[in-house]
């Protein structure tokens, strides 16, 4: 058992916690305290979709676009988000506040459509709920 | 047909944050039985006697996966407590995680027990934040004395359908890219660290401790010939009444969709997620059981105005994006299907796109690596069987 | 050592307990075609070409990583395992470059030989290529990754016998990729002199610079059919 490679994924989540994105200094570090190849951890950091190797906004948004959801319209919550701050799925607010995506099923389909804004969820949304919970965000 | 709780006897009776409503509730004497009265052996030979099957969707006895654990030899063994539900339309690991984390981690314990392991974990869905009342179920077991032997670690996944699959999961604890491995070794010989391992989903597992006080004859009465006990199902789409609902193995999916969830119009149901089975309304007196359909209880319903082509184009486009990668039918053939479905979408079907689908479809199914891949043609097999003309009304003439 | 018996398109064989459906057959003359296996690595199942059908199998096994047991029933070349084989290829096929003729590899290409050897033409299906750059930059390399087909040799290679860990695969899905620390170009020092990945990579995806003059490698390869 390498107990650098068990340490990693739990090391990488940190940091993107912490920063809010994995910085090549902040993957370069790792490599070095758990002498691992630079590639591995790319190749780790870039598999999964809640680790970003590019910055984000302090407030990242994700809109999930799953059946359940799609059933229930997501795409007009969709529209009213992109009008609220400006930005299209996959791009970041120049102010550096939101950061925008479209997710796959987060497990709320009993109350979709919903979102994730950073770790929380909002459920049973409606185009009007959207702006109050926008505005909440710091 | 009624409800019938044996999974979520506890929930909304309980308070998940305090352990003595907990044991108010029966809670820990299963375990206590297990340890004080009965052998590792007898505890397996308990769980393959009453016929409990895996609730992840591929429905493995439990007690015979427990046993090949047991025999097997290992200086470390482990349990791993599946709650990384990513099947698209599930939600019922949540409902119960949200409930009910003590009877989750009794059952741990005693499967710690069954198989020799000292330790165990539970790998939990990023967009579930339920880690604190997990953490803290698992102290307030561990104060009790329940957790002297056998304790538990949260493992909290990072946005990866796949690791749903036990191989991946086990790359993922490991801290590497959750791909999936190829089996034969399996788990209960060679898992997590090539040591035995046995992974159960979170359902599987909320059945142990009332199978173990009730014994195997009281399980077994429950269900049908190959399915005892019951099912938890998770429904969604077009109902009136989404939610989580528990039924006796064998009840009809009618009685699920229209009696409890309110279904209206209903044109189809897809049972198991992106890779579920369709079934179409003149179906939908089919029994919900191994023998028929089951999956891991995700139910989507869709009424008259949904389009069948859309629905599978969907289910693909979320397969292609959360396909690993590693073998090459799984990761061609997926973004090979949706290319060809969205054509059909915009009503640009050829007429040898037909063959082509079910070419691939077969392909995929036989050769690829995981349950993912052999999985992900379902939808499209399906469709093509019982709403076939959907698709020859769009495909382009000249 | 434990003798056991299988039995491989209707004649039975001995084989002892460990080794693969893959070894049995190859030590009796059956040919199964492989892509990212190969005997000096250790195997990963990732190409899906060397699948068989075992009786009682739902699916088809990837013969290079499954292990033989008693009794087992093994076809190598029914009309199930040729008939999925032709589509992996199709569909590797399908994504790769359609530069065969100008290929440096072109006439060595595994790719290309098993694609032929099974008679497969063009697939009957389109799917976005994958377009990257030519990476020249480095005097003992080079990389084209649109020709890669993700069977991780040089990956594997790489790591376990160069010992160099140089490669890694990232991303995801249709978007794996085999990458260089944070996904950059090749251009190395460790790889100086190595060239145990460019020896390992099936197909034109990696290779050593041509030098001025230089023959293209391999005989001419000729399609039947």
């Amino acid at each position: 058992m390498n107990n650098g490679q068990e340490e990693l994924l739990l090391l990488l989540q940190k940091a993107q916690n912490e920063f809010g994105y994995l910085s090549e200094e902040s993957v370069a570090e790792l490599a070095k305290s758990l002498a691992l190849p630079i590639s591995d951890i790319y190749g780790v950091a870039t598999f999964y979709s809640f680790l970003s190797t590019k910055p984000l906004g302090r407030n990242v948004i994700r809109i999930c676009k799953s059946m359940p959801c799609y059933l229930k319209n997501c795409q007009i919550i969709i529209d009213t988000v992109e009008k609220e701050i400006g930005i299209k799925p996959g791009e970041t607010t120049p102010d550096g506040k939101f950061s925008f995506q479209l997710t796959n099923c987060i497990g709320a389909c009993d109350k979709a459509p919903a979102m994730m804004i950073n770790s929380d969820v909002y459920d049973d949304l409606t185009p009007g709920k959207i702006s109050e919970i926008l505005k909440a965000c710091k | 047909m009624p409800q019938k709780l044996i999974v979520l006897r506890n929930c909304g009776v309980i308070n998940p944050k305090d352990i003595t409503t907990y044991l108010d509730r029966d809670g820990f004497k299963a375990f206590k039985k297990a340890i004080d009265e009965l052998t590792c052996e007898q505890v397996t030979e308990e769980i393959k006697a009453s016929g409990l099957r895996g609730r992840g969707g591929a429905g493995f006895p439990c007690g015979l996966k427990w046993d090949l654990a047991r025999k097997a030899q290992g200086d470390e063994k482990y349990v791993i407590c599946n709650a990384d539900e990513g099947e698209v339309g599930t939600f019922k690991d949540r409902y119960i995680l949200e409930r009910d984390p003590f009877t989750l981690i009794e059952a741990m314990a005693i499967a710690g027990y069954a198989i020799g392991a000292k330790k165990g974990y539970i790998y939990l869905r990023a967009e579930y934040h339920h880690l604190d009342l997990l953490t803290d179920a698992i102290k307030q077991t561990r104060e009790k004395g329940f957790l002297e032997h056998f304790d538990i670690n949260i493992r909290e996944g990072a946005g990866s359908y796949v690791c749903g699959e036990e191989t991946a999961l086990m790359d993922s604890i490991e801290g590497k890219r959750g791909e999936a491995r190829y089996k034969p070794p399996f788990p209960p010989s060679r898992g997590l660290w090539e040591k035995p391992t046995i992974i159960n989903n979170v359902e599987t597992l909320m059945n142990i401790p009332q199978i173990i006080l009730n014994g195997a004859h009281w399980f077994n009465q429950i269900g049908t010939d190959q399915s005892k006990g019951t099912k938890v199902f998770s429904v969604s789409g077009d109902v009136k009444k989404p939610g989580v609902y528990e039924l006796e193995l064998g009840s009809r999916l009618k009685e699920l969709v229209e009696d409890l969830a309110l279904a209206e119009k209903v044109k189809m149901v897809q049972v198991g997620g992106a890779t579920g089975k369709i079934i179409p309304y003149e179906m939908i007196d089919t029994p919900l059981a191994f023998e028929s359909i089951l999956g891991a209880g995700a139910v989507t319903v869709f009424d008259e105005t949904r389009d069948i082509v859309d629905v599978v184009y969907r289910s693909m486009e979320f397969l292609a994006e959360e396909s690993c990668g590693k073998c090459a039918p799984c990761r061609e053939g997926t973004e090979v299907i949706v290319e060809i479905l969205e054509r059909f979408c915009r009503g640009e079907g050829l007429e040898e796109d037909i063959e082509v689908l079910q070419r691939l479809a077969s392909a995929m199914m036989l050769s690829s690596l995981c349950g993912l891949g052999q999985a992900a043609p379902i939808p499209v097999i399906d469709s093509l069987q019982y709403f076939r003309s959907a698709y020859e009304n769009r495909i382009q003439k000249n | 050592m434990d003798e056991i018996i299988v039995t491989i398109n209707g004649s039975q064989l001995r084989g002892s307990e460990g080794m693969t459906i893959l070894e049995v057959a190859q030590e009796n003359g059956i040919d199964i075609p492989t892509l990212c296996y190969k005997t000096e690595l250790k195997p990963i199942g990732a190409c899906r070409i060397c699948v068989v059908e075992v009786e009682g199998s739902r699916t088809l096994v990837g013969s290079c990583h499954t292990p033989i047991a008693q009794g087992m029933v093994i076809h190598t070349h029914s009309p199930k395992v040729l008939e999925t084989r032709k589509t992996i290829v199709e569909l590797l096929l399908a994504s790769h470059p359609d530069s065969c003729i100008i290929c440096d590899k072109g006439n060595m290409c595994e790719l290309r030989k098993i694609a032929a050897d099974m008679e497969v033409a063009l697939p009957p299906f389109k799917v976005r290529k994958r377009y990257y750059p030519i990476e020249d930059t480095s005097p003992y390399i080079v990389r084209d990754l649109s020709k890669c087909i993700l069977c991780r040799r040089c990956v594997r290679s790489c790591s376990e016998i160069a010992e160099k860990n140089v490669f890694a695969v990232a991303y995801r899905g249709f978007k794996s990729k085999v990458v260089v620390d944070f996904d950059e170009p090749i251009d190395k020092e460790v790889c100086r002199d190595c060239d145990v990945c460019t020896r390992f990579c099936p197909t034109g995806a990696l290779s050593k610079p041509r030098e001025v003059g230089e023959e293209k490698k391999g005989e001419a390869l000729f399609i039947s059919g």
